[in-house]
């Protein structure tokens, strides 16, 4: 199995030999001991390192057995409750423990914290590698670092947020269209953001535009953008002038964009939050235009009309064309009653185009005609 | 060593190149006994790899005009005219690696399919091969420098590209979207149209593509060595293999080299896979004389020894050429020159990144036309120092070229590419080869069976390995073993190798 190129199983042949299946045969009978086993102890409340390097071993095999991830959190729950519980004169101090400990500037629970964090997230690495789409392994990576952040003083709370950062950016890298990443990639740069106390808006918009350039089709990557703009106009306290030169060359990418491939929907998608900026109804989309007025409206809304239809060149059998064209077209005699850049004669053509490329959509089609009065 | 006189054999592979290397793969689990020689002392044949002092070496076996055992011939290392300190950089013999067959290998290649399938990629290092480059002559200013131009080679690259406007966009992606469906119902008409021509004048007047923009497709297409102008049958589908290759492996790269000498590592690592499963290696053993009997042949090899076997495998080099049962393969006298140089900059700007957090290039391709004669082409395949096939500070570069000036047009071509490269002072070639290497005439897949004398293709000697090759391999594999075509090369892991380890490397 693959989506959008990307194989999602390890390439296991499906015609197993006999030995083949004996094997399996074997290894279900030892998943089923293993998990009796996890089960037991964690029911006889056996909270020990055995149980946990159980829950490593069971979790390895299966992990969207999301059970065990809830053991495994409740396991190291307590042992980090028995760490600060200690205190600095328990009995079983490793006194090489307590200098790396005093060295780093932290208690000797702190350490210990930040010691098992590290190694179960080295243990996920594998993991994440193996099944990338795996919800509890993204949720396990996040409760064990907002663990760490309540434990551990901002700096070393800090440095394993960076760290994350770093891991996300290869999973991207390995699958640019994982929403898993992408969500788990801005919960990071908030929290890193939140700690260090400045924004990181500039440099993740950056990042949105190496990743489309990399692959156009990433509806993710193209959503992220949009979330960041308002946060990035406001950072740089832009000015009116400045909102129009940002919008402006949003535009030239997107139709750069839509140029080269007017038949992907995830770049459509971005000139529709675009244009969705203008819309004074829509609170979804907040302005980029500051002031956004109706004249403004008009404005773009001709342009990109008239840039839109000139993309029908050589593109006459692209349904997204005349959709964008009756749907900005629909907005435009809202605002502009006057209605002078689009004629019902060009709308009726749109509709029938699309009747024609897509007809098992025929209902909607027909609620649009009657909509826009055709 | 134990004589090999009076031994028997179900199947003698003759030469250690790629083709036979994967037959020998092919065989390696057959249970079948095989014994692979080869008359040279090193593995690898037609497609070996050489330090540079063996590299010397060879040169020297093949200095003369073409003999009946080599497909190559006039070969000679050139010292250059350089100062000593230009001449201290080259590093020592071993640091370098030359290929024979530098050939780039599209990641939807059989052959990377078949490696897999095998478990035998897990031995090999493979590098992406990144960019696509044309350098262009200004031809109004002869005495300008050359340009270097990155070929977009893939939808992002036609998004990225400044030198393309709107409109050129949109029709180098229409074209591109053809190439993806030309085979369909509904391109079809169009595509019977469109197959004969001449590429220039079709993609000029059917695709409304600038000049620019259609030499670049050449490039990306890297057509066959031939000095008349491509169809559009001979382009269109390259093009589409290319395209179909991208982001298969990873992202920003559609093809790949084997690190540490191109393809001889992939004949070596399919050598010792053989090995492995009780085959016999000899080497600097030739056959001297074939005889066929009614249970197959008997064989006379090099000091006078007398062997029997069921098959006897080879390219035509390889086995005897008087007898009976020579191949009818002509020899088309498709000569090409070609030159390996040693670069004294590593050129850095071939090797761009392609993609965000994708894999570093260690391959480029440059294309290169003559300006004095404008229907000569020069393909060049550049190898970092990643490639393991030179010290780091250098690169090396395979030129390839066709016709009787071959080499003219090679000197031209690159001297072109260094001064493009805009690098102060122009990088120097340290050291370099040249030679000249013949390719046979063959019919679509090239296979030759006379009774249980079987002859394999030889590997084209085009810049891009080709499908045909394993295929034929294939065929070979099913004759000698009746095995179905769904099993081959399809291997279990070996006794006593964990399969999750094994999946793991």
């Amino acid at each position: 199995m693959a989506s959008h190129g990307i194989p999602r199983v390890s390439g296991a042949s499906l015609d197993k030999s006999e030995q083949a299946k004996q094997k399996e045969r074997k290894q279900i009978d030892q998943y089923k001991a293993l998990e009796s086993e996890v089960t037991d102890r964690i029911k006889a409340r056996d909270y020990s390192n055995a149980t946990f390097q159980a829950t490593s071993k069971l979790l390895s095999q299966n992990p969207e057995y999301y059970t065990i991830w809830n053991h495994r959190r409740r396991l190291l729950q307590d042992v980090f409750a028995r760490e600060l519980a200690t205190g600095p004169s328990g009995p079983l101090i490793d006194e090489t423990d307590a200098a790396a400990a005093q060295k780093a500037g932290l208690t000797l629970a702190q350490h210990e914290i930040a010691l098992l964090v590290k190694e179960d997230l080295l243990f996920l690495i594998p993991l994440l590698k193996q099944y990338p789409k795996c919800y509890w392994i993204w949720n396990h990576r996040s409760w064990l670092l907002s663990t760490a952040t309540q434990h551990l003083p901002v700096h070393n709370s800090s440095e394993l947020w960076q760290g994350e950062l770093g891991l996300v950016t290869k999973m991207l890298s390995l699958d640019s269209r994982n929403f898993h990443g992408w969500g788990y990639r801005r919960q990071v740069v908030k929290e890193i953001e939140q700690l260090n106390g400045s924004s990181m808006a500039e440099s993740e918009f950056t990042y949105t535009t190496k990743m489309v350039e990399t692959n156009l089709s990433n509806f993710s990557a193209w959503h992220n953008r949009s979330q960041l703009i308002p946060r990035i106009l406001s950072d740089r306290q832009a000015s009116s002038k400045q909102r129009q030169t940002f919008f402006d060359s949003e535009f030239e990418l997107i139709t750069r964009a839509l140029y080269t491939d007017p038949y992907d929907q995830s770049l459509w998608f971005y000139h529709q939050y675009l244009m969705a900026t203008l819309d004074a109804s829509n609170d979804q989309a907040l302005p980029i235009l500051d002031p956004c007025t109706n004249t403004g409206r008009v404005d773009y809304l001709e342009r990109e009309i008239d840039s839109i239809k000139e993309m029908l060149e050589g593109a006459e059998d692209c349904k997204y064309i005349y959709q964008a064209l009756l749907e900005y077209s629909s907005r435009y005699i809202e605002v502009e009653a006057g209605n002078k850049k689009v004629s019902t004669v060009e709308l009726r053509e749109w509709l029938d185009e699309l009747r024609k490329l897509d007809p098992l959509r025929a209902g909607r089609w027909r609620d649009w005609q009657e909509q826009l009065k055709l | 060593m134990e004589t090999l006189d009076n031994t028997e054999w179900d199947v003698v592979i003759s030469g250690t190149g790629l083709p036979q290397s994967l037959l020998a793969l092919a065989l390696s689990r057959s249970g079948k006994k095989v014994l692979h020689i080869d008359h040279n002392d090193y593995y690898g044949g037609d497609e070996a790899a050489f330090s540079l002092t063996e590299a010397e070496g060879w040169a020297r076996k093949h200095s003369n005009s073409t003999s009946e055992q080599s497909v190559f011939s006039k070969a000679a290392v050139r010292t250059l005219e350089v100062n000593d300190a230009v001449k201290s950089k080259l590093g020592t013999p071993r640091a370098y690696s030359f290929a024979l067959a530098p050939q780039l290998i599209y990641t939807r290649s059989n052959l990377l399919q078949a490696l897999v399938s095998s478990r035998t990629h897990s031995q090999l290092d493979f590098q992406a091969v990144g960019s696509w480059f044309a350098v262009v002559n200004d031809q109004n200013d002869p005495d300008a420098a050359p340009r270097l131009i990155r070929v977009p080679s893939g939808r992002e690259d036609v998004f990225r590209d400044a030198t393309l406007d709107l409109r050129a966009k949109r029709s180098l992606m229409r074209f591109i979207r053809f190439v993806g469906s030309y085979d369909e119902d509904g391109e079809r008409e169009k595509w019977v149209q469109f197959r004969e021509q001449p590429v220039h004048s079709c993609l000029r007047d059917q695709f409304s593509l600038p000049d620019a923009a259609i030499e670049a497709l050449l490039a990306l297409a890297l057509p066959p060595y031939a000095n008349i102008e491509p169809t559009m049958a001979t382009v269109v589908p390259r093009v589409r293999q290319h395209l179909q290759s991208i982001g298969v492996f990873g992202a920003g790269f559609a093809a790949v080299l084997p690190k540490w000498g191109g393809l001889a590592e992939i004949a070596q690592v399919a050598c010792r896979a053989c090995a492995v499963g009780g085959g016999v290696y000899v080497l600097g053993k030739g056959i001297t004389n074939a005889t066929k009997s009614e249970v197959g042949v008997t064989l006379e090899l090099s000091p006078g020894e007398k062997i029997k076997t069921q098959w006897l495998v080879g390219c035509s080099k390889d086995l005897p050429t008087s007898g009976s049962y020579t191949s009818d393969l002509k020899d088309n006298s498709g000569a090409i020159a070609k030159r390996v140089a040693v670069i004294s900059s590593p050129l850095t700007s071939l090797f761009p990144p392609t993609s965000e957090g994708g894999p570093l290039p260690a391959g480029a391709v440059v294309v290169a036309k003559s300006a004095t004669s404008p229907r000569a082409t020069v393909q060049i395949l550049a190898h970092s120092s990643e490639s393991g096939e030179c010290p780091t500070g250098q690169c090396v570069l395979y030129a390839t070229s066709t016709g009787s000036d071959g080499l003219d047009v090679i000197d031209e071509a690159i001297s072109s590419l260094l001064r493009s490269i805009g690098e102060e002072p122009v990088p120097d070639i340290l050291w370099r080869m040249d030679y000249v290497q013949t390719s046979h005439d063959q019919s679509d897949n090239g296979l030759s069976v006379d009774g249980p004398i079987v002859t394999l293709p030889s590997l084209s000697i085009d810049a891009v390995y080709e499908d045909k090759l394993l295929n034929s391999t294939k065929e070979v594999w099913q004759m000698i073993t009746g095995g179905s075509e769904g099993a081959f090369m399809k291997f279990e892991p070996r006794e006593g190798i964990d399969e999750d380890e094994a999946d793991d490397g």
